[in-house]
Order: structure tokens, then sequence, then C-alpha cells
């Protein structure tokens, strides 16, 4: 037995206090008048009798405590011997990296021989369990003493191009240990990759029942390059003005020359020579796609020669379409609108959206069902049959963008919205000279999130009582300025000014174009996801409306990847293997989607040895580490058996206490 | 209805002794004594058939002519009689454990008797002593003879210590007329010697009332811890006093003392009565008055 803060134990000083008030302290012998001391007898002077020990249980109470606070400071500990754990019905678990990285070269076969030869050890009776693990946990054979069930379950694991994750074979030990109540004895058979490791180092906690043996495969660093990423448009409109652009990275690798090419539904398109700098990145961009209308199947690819090919390509999905229209419908004299939007969506790059123009007049015998979207650009005397057509295609889903100028005065309620007009303001010289934003809903699609329309000036704007509409943008005066209202299953968008440079100076801002452009993605309902995702992610396949419908996904080599009952039932797909994956949806749309094995998988670079053991260290009485059969000695803290008795005792000594204090109060 | 008794320490703020008095015995009517033998007065006693000899004054005619028979009036006779109040002025007298002392509450015991005497017409006396008579204002009914009482007893200083012996020796020598004496003490000596030295007072024929008055702490003290206790009348006597021993030996002693006073002076023929304190003066004197009465 020790202590751990041993200076403390000068507190027992502080016990001469209850020896003081009990034993030492005297009474008062300040003289008293009595009328007669004729009935007090000469044998009841002995002072050595007030002296006496009073209360002695009292004092004992006292003194103890205080010696036990003293010690709870010194912090006591005694050494106990921490034996062995027993660990009775053990479970022998083989886990097996099957991530991307078990690819490289022969380590998904070192770690299955390695393996099987450990399960071809076990002794008759003794139980084991097949798990393989990448992102996720896969039970290759059920908990069972049959050692050739074992062994097949070892042979049937297969490489994926899913990622390490030690986090998530942590979750899964915790929780068969949870399941099972039994202690596992884990041998993981893993390349031991850095990358897998979770941020947070809790993750990796193991129960105090699992003891962890790693047997790391070829887990020296290895030279590998792979395509990092690309960079390509979803969609294509013009060919001319599409990019591709790809990042090659090298991971653990001298400076090398890497020929990296651009492929196209299997067609090389062009090949480019790239110096990738040691350890480093490098980025290769080729001009232009010309790709067929449809659904094409890109990938850029290097010749790396490493040991590991399957992160040397990277596949991307790109589809031809011909851009949408839209109609402007602006008054006849009055073009700058048309202009400014027009020159916004060109300048935005792609351009999805071809715009039609036309004047009021040119409405009357036009339907607006064909276009994606309409602007009406500061128009009045629209005709009732075109209004109406324009209502009945918002209400069908159709959205339409109006913006407000000197024509809206004319008229008390705005077409199609009904939103009412209160009034115009000018902002004159003699007055305040403009007006600015005061405030954005960046949560709306048509607003950048980093959008700032402080430097915009408005000379003239319209209120407008927004109603039901949804307030995207105020200026500084709180009168709304962009509006947004959903009628039936399309929307209406107000903008309380002109698209031209006459009543604002928005179109010479350069928050202008984002915010043509992404309006005109909103309105057009042009959503476009990115080229590619990581093996892993989900997709959904069907609405709620789509339920019942079959929907037909092929995986990339060309199997089907749901069963019928799934592809009636299953709302959404996880991606699981690298390579291009197709989707016939039910409203008769296909879609092509392009599945890339996470990249953090190339980097072969190994987990360092210390954080490994400090990964087993964390299932307590772990004795695989230091090996001691015979136990080892370990401060065991008394501090709070200390502290419980010294609750006791103050407990004790408060009622005692109280108890004499009542006595004393009633003699009193 | 209910009855207000006068806290002792109420009494003390009163500044004079007659007011004290008047204060005191105004809460009661009856009579410190009553004369056994019936004579003229107004208070009717009883009707009595007439006898050969008696006084013819005393029939009463007007059931005469009623009845034509004789009947005698009987009445009621009050007699002036002597009170000497003997006042303990010793130095033990002093002691009180709280705002009233024992001298004090003797002293508002003897006015209070002063007063009712003087109220029902008798004369009245004190002597105050110690170990020897301090003072003596023989008994009478002049006037102004309250105030003299009074003046003498608020007067009275602190003495010495108890002597009985001498002092009620010189006692006999004044009284010349049997009377009431009522010796106001603390009582501090043997009973044996107290009774032997107060008795031939009896034998003359007094009646001898004994007002043992004792502070609460005397009769059951309490201290919380060990005391040095000093003698008052002896101050070169000091004693370290355990309150165990005060709780319990000191009171088996003490009480032990007023049994053995009180049996004695019943005795002897003593009226005995204890006077605590702390109780209502006028509550004693109500209940002492009360048990003489019964007496009577």
């Amino acid at each position: 037995m020790g202590f751990l803060t041993p200076w403390f134990l000068g507190g027992l000083l502080v016990v001469g206090l209850p020896i003081w008030l009990h034993l030492l302290r005297k009474h008062k012998t300040t003289p008293t008048p009595f009328s007669s001391l004729m009935f007090f007898e000469q044998r009841t002077q002995s002072s050595i009798k007030h002296r006496r020990l009073r209360y002695l249980v009292l004092f004992a109470l006292r003194t103890l405590l205080l010696i036990l606070i003293v010690l709870a400071f010194a912090h006591p500990y005694m050494q106990r011997k921490i034996l062995p754990l027993t660990r009775s019905g053990e479970i022998t678990v083989f886990a097996i990296d099957n991530s991307l990285s078990m690819r490289a070269g022969d380590r998904l076969g070192q770690a299955k021989r390695a393996a099987k030869s450990l399960a071809g050890g076990l002794r008759a009776g003794e139980r084991g369990e097949v798990i393989a693990f990448g992102s996720r946990v896969q039970i290759m054979s059920e908990i069972t003493d049959d050692h050739a069930n074992l062994a097949s379950g070892i042979d049937s694991v297969e490489a994926s191009d899913a990622r390490t994750s030690y986090a998530e074979l942590t979750r899964s030990l915790r929780s068969i240990a949870q399941a099972t109540k039994l202690p596992l004895d884990v041998h993981l058979y893993s390349d031991m990759q850095q990358s897998g490791m979770p941020a947070n180092f809790n993750d990796l906690r193991l129960s105090a029942d699992v003891r962890l043996t790693p047997h790391p495969i070829d887990s020296k660093p290895v030279p590998n390059f792979a395509v990092e990423n690309v960079v390509a448009p979803r969609r294509v409109y013009d060919a001319k003005k599409t990019r591709v652009l790809a990042t090659v990275a090298g991971f653990c690798n001298p400076k090398a020359l890497r020929r990296v090419t651009l492929v196209l539904n299997q067609r090389e398109i062009e090949s480019k020579t790239v110096e990738v700098p040691a350890g480093g990145r490098a980025q290769v961009e080729f001009t232009s796609l010309e790709v067929p209308f449809g659904l094409n199947k890109g990938a850029v690819r290097i010749d790396s020669a490493d040991p590991l090919p399957n992160d040397d390509t990277f596949y991307f999905s790109v589809e031809r379409v011909d851009p949408r229209h839209a109609l402007f419908v602006h008054e006849a004299d009055n073009t700058h609108g048309l202009f400014y939007f027009q020159t916004a969506l060109e300048a935005s790059g792609q351009s999805a959206f071809a715009i039609d123009p036309a004047t009021v007049e040119q409405t009357v015998n036009m339907s607006p069902a064909k276009y994606s979207f309409v602007v009406l650009s500061d128009v009045s005397g629209l005709s009732p049959a075109f209004e109406n057509q324009l209502r009945d295609y918002v209400r069908g889903g159709g959205s339409v963008f109006i913006a407000l100028g000197r024509q809206a005065l004319s008229v008390s309620k705005l077409p199609v919205s009904g939103t009412r007009v209160e009034g115009s303001r000018y902002s004159g010289r003699e007055g305040e000279r403009f007006q600015t934003v005061g405030w954005l809903d960046a949560g709306h699609p048509s607003i950048l999130k980093d959008s700032r329309w402080d430097d915009v000036k408005f000379y003239q704007t319209i209120r407008v009582e927004p109603g039901k509409a949804r307030v995207l943008a105020k200026l500084a005066d709180g009168s709304p300025l962009l509006l947004d209202e959903q009628i039936g299953e399309g929307h209406v968008m107000v903008f309380a000014s002109t698209l031209d440079n006459l009543e604002n100076d928005f179109p010479k801002q350069n928050s202008f174009v984002p915010f043509i452009e992404r309006t005109a993605r909103y309105l057009g309902r042009l959503n476009e996801g990115p080229p590619s995702v990581a093996v892993g992610a989900f997709e959904d396949l069907r609405s709620s409306k789509e339920k019942g419908a079959a929907v037909e996904v092929l995986d990339p080599k060309g199997g089907r990847a749901l069963s019928l009952e799934e592809a009636t039932r299953a709302q959404n797909i996880q991606f699981t293997m690298a390579g291009f994956y197709e989707i016939h949806r039910p409203n008769g749309q296909s879609e092509v989607v392009a599945v890339n094995a996470d990249r953090r998988e190339s980097d072969l670079t190994p987990v360092a040895p210390d954080n490994l053991k400090l990964w087993q260290n964390t299932a307590q009485g772990t004795a695989s580490v230091t090996g001691t059969a015979e136990g080892e000695q370990k401060p065991l803290s008394l501090w709070w058996y200390v502290m419980l008795a010294v609750l006791a005792l103050a407990g004790a000594e408060s009622w005692l206490g109280n108890r004499h204090l009542a006595v004393d109060k009633e003699a009193a | 209805m209910l009855q207000q008794f006068l806290d002792p320490s109420v009494l003390a703020s009163i500044s004079g002794l007659d007011l004290i008095a008047k204060t005191v015995v105004n809460g009661f009517v009856a009579g410190l004594h009553r004369s056994p033998d019936f004579g003229f007065s107004q208070e009717f006693a009883e009707y009595r058939a007439y006898a050969e000899g008696d006084d013819l004054r005393h029939v009463d005619w007007n059931v005469f002519a009623r009845t034509e028979r004789c009947f005698l009036k009987r009445y009621r006779g009050e007699t002036n009689t002597q009170i000497l109040v003997l006042l303990d002025t010793s130095a033990s007298m002093s002691y009180g454990s709280h705002t009233v002392h024992k001298l004090d509450y003797s002293r508002f015991l003897a006015s209070a008797l002063c007063y009712m005497a003087n109220l029902q017409r008798d004369a009245a006396g004190l002597i105050v002593f110690d170990e020897d008579v301090a003072n003596y204002i023989p008994p009478s009914t002049r006037q102004g003879q309250i105030f003299r009482l009074l003046h003498a007893i608020e007067k009275a200083e602190v003495g010495t210590h108890t002597d009985f012996a001498a002092p009620f020796v010189h006692f006999q020598n004044f009284l010349h007329r049997k009377g009431l004496v009522v010796v106001l003490s603390d009582f501090y000596a043997d009973p044996e010697v107290i009774v032997k030295t107060i008795e031939p007072l009896r034998f003359k024929g007094n009646e001898v009332i004994l007002f043992h008055i004792l502070d609460p702490q005397e009769i059951a003290p309490r201290f919380r811890e060990p005391m040095l206790l000093v003698d008052m009348e002896h101050t070169a006597n000091s004693m370290e006093v355990s309150p165990e021993y005060a709780r319990h030996e000191y009171r088996v002693k003490i009480d032990a003392h007023i049994e053995a006073l009180r049996s004695k002076a019943k005795a002897t023929g003593f009226d005995y009565f204890l006077m605590n304190t702390a109780r209502p003066l006028d509550e004693g004197l109500r209940e002492y008055l009360f048990i003489r009465q019964g007496r009577m």
C-alpha cells in the first residue's frame, strides 16, 4: 500500500483538534457565587472528573473522520495482482480485409492463406467465425466448431471495391461480443492501411473481452499511382465548350511520367503525358469532349504498372442533350432585359437553355407548355388567353419569372400569381440616391450561398404585397425584392425591379450572372448530379408515385444488381462495385451512373506500429500485447472506499453530535 | 375568570413597594387571618335559640314578633391582631439566577403582607435580621405605619450570614402580645436548629408562618459544565461542582432539607410554605392563603 500524494499526510495534525476539544479543553474556573454550599460535598471537587473524556464515541468518530479525510487527500492505493483473464468459451474470429487495397498484388490471397493456416490449428471443439470487412462487415461463416466450414468461409471472401473502415470492424466486434457474451480472440488479416483508421480514436475502442491480434499483410509502403479525380460535366449541351480535368496522384512514389488517356465509350479519344512529382499530384486537361447525343460512358485512364491497377481508371458518365427552350416575353420597345438575361445565361458556361424571345403581342396565340420556364420582363396587357394558359402551365408544374418595372404600375395585380401591386418607390436626387439589399435567403437554390448583393443599387422598385409567397430578398427598408410562390406544382418568382440597367445596376454586378444561371436551373428544374459517385453511395430508384413498378439496374459486370422482388420494392440501391451502373426507371428514363472506388484506398501506407498497439490496448485486460501469463501488478486506488467511509462517518458524527446537542439543550 | 399572575420581573420593574404591594394584594380579597370568636360586627353568622342568661340585646325582636319565640342573632366577630414580619437579609438572600433575587422577592412578599394587614387594620411590625437584628419596627396601627414599614423594607440591605439563634432570642423580648409571626428566609441552617430556635414563639401563643424563599437554581441547579462555586455567606469557601453532582446528589439533599423543614415545622405547629422566586408572587400568596383558609 502506498500514497500517490503522501505530502497530504501532514494534514494528520488536524487530528489534534478533536483531542483539544474533548480532552484538553479545560472547564471554565471563573468563580460563581452561590447562596450556600451546605449541600455540596467535598468529594465532588475532583477536576479530573471534569476533564474526563466526554462523548467518547463522538471523539473517536471525529478523529477517525479527520484521519480518513487526510488519507483521501493522500490518495492511497494498493498493488493488485491482475490475473490473466480466464477466457472460457472463447470464439476465434477471423477478420479478413477485402477492401480495394487488398487487390494490390496477392494481398487477399496471403490473408486467406494465413487465416486458413490458423483455422486449421484450432483444437477440436474450439469455435470460430469468419468475417470480411471493408466499409461494411460481412459474416462469411456463422460461429461454428466445424473447421471445414470456417475454411470454406475464408475461401469465399472476395475482393471488393470498398474502402477499409477499422471503425466499422470494431463496432461489429463490439456487437458480436455483446450478443454472444463470450470472449473473442480476433485475428485481423489486413494490409493495415493508415487511411482506414477513423478520425476519432475512440471509435476503435474494443470491448474488455475482445483480444485483438493483428496479422499485417505485406505492410510495406508500396509506390502507387491513381487517377484521383475527374472534373467533367454531367450533361453536355455544347461539346466545344466542354472540358475534362483529371488529377493524377502518386503515393510513396518517385517522380515519374505517366500517360493519361481520355476514353469515351471504350474508345480512346485523347492521350497526354504528365509528370507526377514524388508523393504529389498532377493535373491533365482535355479541352473538348465530342460526345454523341445520349448517355455516354467516359473514363480517364493511366498506365501506372503498379501493384494496384484498380485505381488507374476513373469513370464518369456524361449525357449529350439539346438545350432546353425558355420563353422571354418583353415589351416591343424594351429589349434591354432580354439582352442582359440572354448574355448572363451564355456567360455561365454550359448554355442549358435557349431563349425564345417574344413580344406581348406575339404571345396571343402562343402556348407556354413547351417551354422549360417563362420570363415576363416588365410587361403589361397580356392577353387573357395567354394569361390563362400561363396559369394552367404553372399549376401543371411550369415556372414563371416576373420582373417588375414601370409597366407593373398599370395593373393592380400581377398575372398568374395574383400578387398585389402597392406602388412604386423611386430614389431620386433629392432624397436617398438608391436602395440596397438588406437581407438574402441564402437557403434558396436561386441564390448562391456566398452571394453578396450589397453593391447592387436599386433606383426604382415596385412595392408588392408578398402574401403567402416566400420572401427571398429584402431591400434595406424591409420591402420585398424577390419572392417565390408555389402555385399548384409550379413556381412563380417575382423580382420587384427590372432585368435591365435602367432601374438598377444589377446586370453590371458580379452577382447577376450566377443569379440568372441558378434561377434558370431552378425554374427549369435542371438538377444535374455529379458525373460520378463513390463506392458505397446510394441512389434513389423510385418516387412515391412509382411504388410497385419495376426498376432495372445493371451492375458494371452486366448482371442484374437487384432480384425481381427487389426490383419492384427497393427504394434505393447501394453501389458496391466500381464501374458503370445502368438504371432503367419506371418512367422510361435511363441513367448511367459512374461509380469509383474511394481513392483513399490508393494510399497503401500502413498504420504505425504504435498506433496498432494502442488499438490493441483499448481492450482492458488484454494480455496479448505484453504476453504476460502470470499477471501483473497494478495499483488499485482506494480513494473511493475512503470517501465512502468518510461519508458514512460524517453522517454518524452528525447524528451523534445532534443527539448530544439535544441533550445539552434539554439540560440548559 | 382567568387570573393573570404577576411575574416577579414585572413587579421588579415597579419602583415603589407600596405600589407593588397594592398591585399584588388588590388581586384578591381574602384576609390573612380570621378570628375564631364571635363578636360584634356587621357580618351575620347564625341564629340560636335563646337560653337563660343570654344578653337580651342580641335577641332578634323581628323574629320574636313573627314567631313569638326568642332567637339570638350571632355575628362573626373580626378581631385586630398583631402581625410581625421577620425578614432575613443574610448574604445568601441576595442570590438570584434571574432578574429578581431572593431578597427582592422577600421584600415584595413582606410589603404585600404588611399592606394586607394594613387593609385589615391589624398592627403590623417588621424585624430585619441577619446574624443580628438590623432593624425593628414595632407593630402598630397608627397612621403612617404602612409607610414606615415599606420604607424599612425598601432600605433593608444585604447583611452577612444567617444566625437564627441570636436574633430570635431578641425577638422574644419584643413580642409582648400574641399574634402572627411571618418568617421570610432561605433557611440555610439545620432544620432542627431552625425549629428549635423559633418554637418558643409558638409556645407563647403566636401563630408562626415560615415562608421558605428559594431560587429555582437552588431547588434544581443545572450546570452545563463544571463550576467553581463560592459561598455567598462565607466567601472563603469555594468548591468545584460537577454538573452531574448538581443534577443528582444535590437535588436529593435539598429536597431532603426542604422536606425535613416542612415536617418539623408542621410537627411544631408552624405553617410552612415554599416560595419559588420564579413563580408569580400573587400566585404563590394566593395558593398559600387558599390552603390557610381551608384550615380555618
